[in-house]
């Protein structure tokens, strides 16, 4: 599929409600290299979008605009209404945001880390601890709430990463691979958390390569390739275009990775050397 | 010190009019406070090495230092009666040096910082208040340091003749006004660079950026010797005092405007460009390239495991960001060494006068010396499972690999030098002269081989320096000072004697590596085997 070839159709009751993001012909260069070419989308409010796409796509790259990290280099932005980098700092009061590397302040307790993020977002004293209790609580982290974080497990982290967060009750939720390192039940405990946010009215963005979850917690998803969107739709629009049945095999067929076998067998050719 | 800073730190909190001001200066109270307390807690558990904090170890000794070393300059100047003012101006002038040399660098840890940025980037913290919260800690390190560099000098100074009563005022305030211009100029240099150099090179430019001050050092030291007088001014530069004081004027409001628009650059969208610096990729391309002198170690020091230690330890002393910071120590040796050889290098030691070159292979030595004890520390210390998945008899290769990697950069300065001198010299000399340090500076080698304590760049940056450091400088002193007396006396009287003793330090160089290779297998061994049973961080980090 060419770059300029887009498949664009999603559902009706998205298309209805308010938009919470909007990209309009975002470019992004690092270091003078272009890696973001023109992108444009819409996130509606309740949707559960997913954003996927091969290594080095711009997944990463398009999140951290959202979340005010990093500023477009052209094109316009905004989120709720704010138009970015102008209004960073009011976009930031009002998302979660879940990093794809677990960088943390290591010195810190578990319950330090999170009493800073809260108060950095202007939670109530009364209302942080209780929220901060519950979410330990549910996570399995209470025991380890006033250890160093440097003595945390990679998925005790990640949890401290999504419990951060969810405390200011953020109204857009930006995830970046969040399930890595979580064990199974924390990662079903997410998914099924997902779907409630979602419920309770709101927006989760969702970057993933496991696209089996990609197909279980959301209703629609937005493929990026080599820096350009690519497809943007329901998951059943998606398979129908492409004639393919799991998401898997539309992923495969739209970035192009459909025959792998000659790949491979160059691997194994270079072993036996 | 801590008291008085608790006192402060209570009565602002505590004032309305400050909270005003901040607020008026569009500072969120709150967050300010939030992140000053944010970063005295990070600096006390030693969460960012390398920074001098607030009231940790590393920030009390710095003040022991300069309270001794000003004492030791009071001693002496007041015994040989130095005139009022220009012990006023030595003392204002070394302050102003040290504390730019100090804050060069805190300011560039402090405010270079990728890691805070990608924690805090996406939090709604603004600029101002940011800023405002690190300014604050700059200013709490001048608290300490200022007083360390002058109180003593403030109070001596009534004993010099004809001193005025209020001396100790006067050179206090003077002092902390140079502190603070010093703190302020810092800032908004860090400020600048922020604003116009692209994220992948910041953390390339404000390393240099530290070393402008031994730049400043190394110009001040070479002006005299530079040939000002024949240097003339264009006829329409007005020459006199009133011009001059115009001036001074001009270049003061230059030096305001840059400050205040540099701390403006700071507190604009600072965190999210420091946190640049992690995300912005370098477009720069390393060339894969075959290396025949990796090949040769490959062949002589023990296979492709020694290939390994001999690529390993030079990419990562090349691009290791901890080890570069750790390498900043070496900058007052390079500088005076450049200053000496400038001075001294076109006499031949066998002149039988003493010259700059006498000192050349134990300036290698404590240069290697300080490369050695920071090669165990780098900032991607976790990579080092990969060594945990090693075979055990690949470390010996690796320890060698490592030997001839530093073996080549002891000799690479030699080979430099070598048409240089020739030129000064004569070929005999030079190359006699060269040889003799070749050897001497891999005798220092050897034995500094058993400061690497582990596997290169395997582990946590330390805070705090290894005491028994400065044992081990004090004692290699001494045996340089005897060394550096035997070559003037003795060895540089005769070829023939040149010839011997070199010869002797290869046979000495050759069996202390031999041992120190060991003893460099066993501890990183020893290293590995403690990170695989003892880290819990480490090995969920690698199990996870």
């Amino acid at each position: 599929m060419s770059k300029q070839t887009r498949i664009t159709s999603y559902g009706t009751m998205a298309q209805v409600a308010e938009p919470i993001i909007a990209f309009d012909r975002v470019v992004f260069s690092y270091d003078f290299v272009e890696v973001l070419h023109q992108i444009s989308f819409t996130l509606r409010r309740g949707e559960v979008v997913g954003l996927l796409g091969p290594n080095g796509a711009g997944k990463s790259t398009t999140i951290k605009i959202i979340a005010g990290i990093l500023a477009p280099g052209g094109g316009a932005v905004s989120v709720a209404g704010l138009p970015l980098p102008e209004r960073a700092i009011d976009v930031k009061q009002r998302i979660g945001y879940v990093p794809e590397a677990a960088v943390l302040f290591e010195s810190l307790t578990g319950q330090e880390f999170l009493e800073l993020s809260g108060r950095l977002h202007g939670v109530t004293e009364e209302t942080l601890q209780m929220r901060i209790r519950e979410i330990l609580e549910t996570f399995n982290l209470s025991s380890d709430r006033s250890s160093r974080l440097d003595t945390y497990s990679k998925g005790m982290r990640q949890k401290v990463l999504i419990a951060a967060a969810l405390l200011h009750n953020p109204e857009l939720i930006l995830l970046d691979e969040p399930l890595s390192g979580l064990d199974v039940n924390a990662a079903i405990m997410i998914k099924d958390l997902i779907a409630a946010l979602a419920a309770d009215g709101r927006t989760v963005l969702y970057s993933s390569h496991v696209l089996d979850v990609v197909e279980k917690v959301c209703s629609r998803a937005l493929i990026i390739h080599k820096g350009s969107l690519i497809a943007d739709g329901t998951l059943d629009s998606l398979r129908e275009t492409t004639g393919q049945e799991s998401l898997e095999d539309v992923f495969r067929t739209l970035t192009h990775a459909a025959n792998v076998e000659p790949g491979v067998a160059r691997i194994i050719a270079a072993l036996r050397s | 010190m801590n008291t008085i800073w608790r006192a402060i730190d209570r009565f602002l909190r505590a004032s309305p009019a400050v909270n005003a001001l901040m607020k008026r200066l569009g500072i969120d109270v709150a967050h300010y406070w939030l992140l000053v307390d944010l970063f005295g807690t990070l600096s006390d558990r030693r969460e960012l090495p390398g920074h001098l904090g607030n009231t940790d170890m590393t920030l009390q000794k710095s003040s022991w230092l300069f309270y001794i070393l000003s004492g030791i300059m009071v001693f002496v100047f007041v015994a040989i009666g130095m005139s009022p003012t220009t012990y006023f101006l030595v003392f204002l002038m070394l302050s102003g040096f040290l504390l730019l040399t100090t804050l060069l660098a805190e300011t560039n840890n402090s405010l270079m910082n990728p890691i805070e940025g990608l924690v805090l980037a996406h939090q709604p913290i603004n600029g101002a208040t940011y800023t405002s919260a690190k300014l604050t800690h700059i200013l709490r390190i001048l608290l300490y340091l200022v007083p360390a560099l002058n109180l003593i000098p403030a109070f001596a100074g009534l004993l010099l003749a004809g001193v005025p009563w209020y001396y100790p005022l006067l050179h206090l305030t003077a002092a902390f006004s140079v502190g603070i211009v010093m703190a302020l100029f810092c800032c908004a240099l860090f400020g600048w660079l922020i604003r116009f150099v692209p994220p992948a090179r910041l953390k390339a430019v404000g390393f240099a950026a530290e070393m402008s001050s031994w730049i400043l050092y190394l110009f001040f030291q070479l002006a005299p010797q530079l040939h000002w007088k024949r240097l003339r001014l264009p006829h329409w530069v007005p020459t006199g005092t009133g011009p001059l004081v115009v001036l001074a004027v001009c270049l003061v409001a230059i030096s305001i405007v840059i400050v205040v628009f540099g701390l403006r650059a700071l507190s604009g969208d600072y965190l999210v460009r420091v946190a640049a610096i992690a995300h912005g990729r370098s477009g720069k391309k390393i060339r894969v390239r075959r290396s025949y002198l990796g090949n040769l170690v490959s062949q002589w020091f023990g296979g492709p495991s020694a290939r390994a230690g001999f690529d390993y330890v030079w990419n990562m002393i090349t691009r290791d960001w901890q080890f570069r910071r750790q390498m900043i120590n070496l900058i007052p040796v390079t500088t005076m060494l450049f200053v000496g050889a400038y001075q001294g290098l076109r006499t031949s030691p066998f002149s039988g006068q003493f010259t700059a070159a006498h000192l050349l292979p134990h300036s290698i030595g404590f240069a290697f010396f300080l490369v050695c004890s920071a090669l165990p520390y780098g900032t991607d210390y976790k990579g080092a499972w990969l060594f945990l998945l090693a075979p055990t008899g690949a470390f010996r290769g690796v320890a060698r690999g490592v030997y001839a990697r530093l073996l080549t950069l002891v000799l690479a300065p030699h080979l430099i030098l070598l048409p240089l001198l020739a030129w000064y010299w004569g070929i005999r000399d030079a190359s006699l002269f060269l040889a003799y340090s070749a050897a001497a500076s891999s005798v220092y080698l050897a034995l500094e081989l058993r400061l690497i304590e582990g596997m290169p760049f395997t582990q946590q940056p330390q805070g705090a320096g290894n005491p028994s450091i400065m044992i081990i400088l004090f004692g290699g002193g001494l045996v340089v000072g005897i060394a550096v007396a035997l070559q003037y006396f003795l060895v540089f009287r005769s070829p023939m004697v040149v010839t011997s003793v070199t010869g002797a330090l290869c046979v000495a160089s050759w069996l202390v590596a031999r041992s120190s290779l060991d003893a460099f297998e066993i501890s990183m061994r020893f290293h590995l085997g403690m990170l695989s049973s003892e880290s819990k961080g480490f090995y969920t980090e690698v199990n996870g």
